[in-house]
């Protein structure tokens, strides 16, 4: 009777020891997830603050800027354009279902 | 003999130990146990809460979870406004440690003076105190860098709004706390804000989060909005309009470009205007405001088309009726009403063409004061524009039971109602939809939209035809005519109110038309106020701007040329081969 309680004992002590041990991991686990959480974060914001600077360097005033005095290119005018039909059959389905304007 | 030791026997055992000395020790160890288990009663049952409070206190912490702003697009997916990481740089001046160097390297990289940076680190009565809030990311990294003992980053948020002034007044700004306050900032507050969220966590000793407690309340982040703008023509409507405003020496200018078939307002360009990447807290009222949309004045002789179209409405002109305006002046109830260039005989067109007083308040006092409040009514004077925007205004038209003649003729030609330009280029989409009035809409639609008649198609048209002749040969709006599109408008050219009268020399320019004329797509329409540079009609500081408005407008819509034009480009044949 005393060996099995013995052996309970030690089992009771073991088991206390492994929940200690994963209690341990679990939260090892839980940082490791919260910094790469943090990480996430950040990459999302500077995909944002670098979707704003592109959006920044391609304004009209920077695009006409740059044609003008380093391309020395002109606005367009009617004048200077070629119009042309695209048959409608030739159109993206997008475009053919655009509202007629 | 020796006397020998016996081990069997001990005399304290046969000393009589008293039982009680045994009990009470018994008792005392017991009492011990009995306090014990009251003091984990009392801890684990009674005063529980308190307790986990106290644990609570010291690990646990509740985060605010930020919710993200939402962007504000353009038409085309664009970004007009979008938050970005902008640290704000706080201290406890009690806890800081920093030598002069490290003092002045601060105050560069805050942009702030030394001194005004040591007053506030010296302050030892406040345990928090903010030393800059939303700096650069990378001034934010170099702060950091410098180490300075009891100084801290605070990770915060500001809207960049990479279109800067030329779409400055439509934006309007949001302060430090990501709350609008201006512009569709305010007006879109609640879709672009978001909930903020948070949750509980356990923080060990070294400040990382171990664990979640109970429910986390995730954020909502704000919605995108998209806007009917365009920032192409924003800009190009913008762009114009500033060099117009430069050039006539003016006080400032808006311009409104509007998609008749949708209904979009497609650009609102004020200028000058304050700067939305700037400390716009400290701007005033007149910088901030979107004048398009807030300022109200007499529309003077851009009037005119509306009552041109009540008089055929009614039936009793026609676009070839004659008309005596000789001798170029009237009188009604003791006031007299001049033309600036006497005509003598006109057909209604060329009234509209020559812009004539005379014509058109004999036209005016045809009809009942009744039916041209009714049609202005109709056309949204008088009213404040159903537009979701800060400060938009609906001017003033007073009941016409009130109207003595005199003011019936005089408002038959802009005078004595007010209105905002946006409200004018609203009116004149009647023209441009052959007779009815549409909703105007600045998110994104791409629909066509219903209107509501108040003239018949015809007579509509007719009106555009005399905007054309105003914009050809013999018209007051020469120089709004544009390469490739034929254009039709009307100028108007008013005194600037002030105090109880007129100032003699103080004019606002304007013109409203749309263009391609037989099948309009756009309504353009400019006001330069207070030009001093010598031109001041609509005619001459104003069309320009709308002809080179429409110019980039329809080429960015995809418009096709309607009236032929000199091609200029330049062709070189290249035998193919092999």
């Amino acid at each position: 009777m005393i060996r099995i309680n013995f052996m309970l004992l030690a089992a009771v002590v073991m088991t206390m020891l492994y929940v200690v041990k994963v209690q341990y991991e679990s939260r090892q686990l839980f940082v490791a997830i919260e910094k790469a959480t943090l990480e996430v974060r950040k990459l999302e914001l500077n995909h944002s603050a670098l979707q704003v600077e592109i959006r920044v360097q391609a304004t009209p005033l920077i695009i006409e800027k740059l044609a003008k005095d380093k391309l020395q290119m002109r606005s367009a005018t009617p004048a200077v354009t070629q119009y042309i039909s695209i048959p409608a059959s030739l159109l993206p389905p997008t475009q053919t279902s655009e509202v007629a304007k | 003999m020796s006397r020998g030791i016996n081990y069997a026997s001990s005399p304290l055992l046969t000393s009589k130990t008293p039982v009680w000395r045994s009990k009470f020790i018994v008792a005392v160890i017991a009492l011990g146990f009995v306090g014990l288990i009251g003091r984990a009663t009392y801890i684990q049952v009674i005063n529980n809460n308190f307790f986990k409070r106290q644990g609570e206190v010291r690990f646990v912490r509740t985060l605010d979870l930020p919710a993200n702003r939402g962007k504000i697009l353009d038409r085309n997916g664009l970004i007009l406004a979008s938050s970005v990481l902008a640290p704000s740089v706080w201290a406890i001046p009690e806890d800081v440690d920093v030598d002069d160097a490290n003092l002045t390297k601060l105050a560069k990289l805050l942009d702030i003076p030394k001194k005004e940076l040591s007053k506030k680190l010296n302050d030892e009565d406040k345990s928090f105190v903010w030393l800059k809030r939303q700096v650069d990311e990378s001034n934010a990294k170099m702060i950091e860098a410098l180490g300075i003992k009891g100084i801290y980053l605070r990770n915060e948020y500001k809207r960049k709004y990479p279109e800067g002034d030329s779409a400055a007044s439509i934006m309007g700004y949001a302060n430090v706390d990501g709350k609008g306050l201006g512009g569709v900032e305010f007006a879109l507050n609640h879709e672009l804000a978001g909930q903020a969220g948070s949750r509980k966590v356990i923080k060990n000793r070294l400040g990382q989060v171990v664990e979640n407690i109970g429910e986390q309340r995730p954020p909502t982040a704000g919605k995108d909005q998209q806007l009917s703008i365009d920032s192409r023509i924003q800009f190009f409507a913008f762009q114009k309009l500033r060099d117009a405003v430069v050039e006539h020496k003016a006080n400032s200018g808006s311009a409104v470009v509007i998609d008749v078939v949708t209904g979009e307002v497609l650009a609102l360009a004020n200028y000058p205007v304050g700067n939305n990447t700037s400390k716009k807290e400290g701007m005033n009222g007149a910088q901030l405001r979107n004048r398009a949309l807030s300022d109200t004045f007499e529309p003077g002789s851009t009037m005119k088309p509306f009552i041109a179209a009540l008089a055929l409405e009614r039936g009793f002109v026609k676009p070839e009726t004659v008309i005596q305006t000789a001798p170029g002046r009237m009188t009604i109830g003791g006031a007299t009403i001049s033309d600036a260039h006497p005509q003598g005989e006109l057909t209604v067109n060329q009234v509209i063409q020559k812009s004539s007083n005379v014509g058109i308040v004999k036209l005016a006092m045809q009809t009942e004061p009744k039916d041209m409040w009714s049609m202005y009514d109709q056309l949204g004077f008088g009213q404040k524009p159903q537009l979701s925007f800060p400060g938009v205004v609906g001017g003033k038209l007073r009941s016409y039971k009130t109207w003595r003649p005199i003011e019936q003729a005089t408002m038959s030609y802009g005078y004595g109602l007010s209105c905002s330009l946006f409200q004018l280029a609203h009116a004149y989409s009647v023209f441009a939809r052959d007779g009815e009035i549409i909703p105007l809409t600045l998110t994104k639609s791409n629909q066509r939209v219903t209107g509501v008649p108040v003239f018949k198609s015809n007579n509509a048209i007719a009106v555009r035809h005399m905007l054309n002749l105003a914009t050809s040969a013999g018209g007051t709006a020469q120089k709004a005519q544009t390469i490739g599109y034929s254009v039709g408008g009307k100028t108007g050219t008013a005194h600037i109110q002030e105090g109880k009268g007129y100032a003699s020399k103080k004019y606002r320019g304007f013109f409203v038309g749309m263009a391609p004329i037989e099948n309009p797509r756009i309504v353009v329409a400019v006001m330069i106020e207070e030009p001093k540079n010598g031109k001041y009609f609509g005619g001459d500081v104003a069309a320009p701007v709308f002809s080179e408005t429409v110019q980039q407008t329809l080429r960015i819509l995809g418009v096709q040329p309607d009236i032929n034009v000199k091609p200029q480009i330049v062709y070189s044949a290249v035998e193919e081969s092999f």
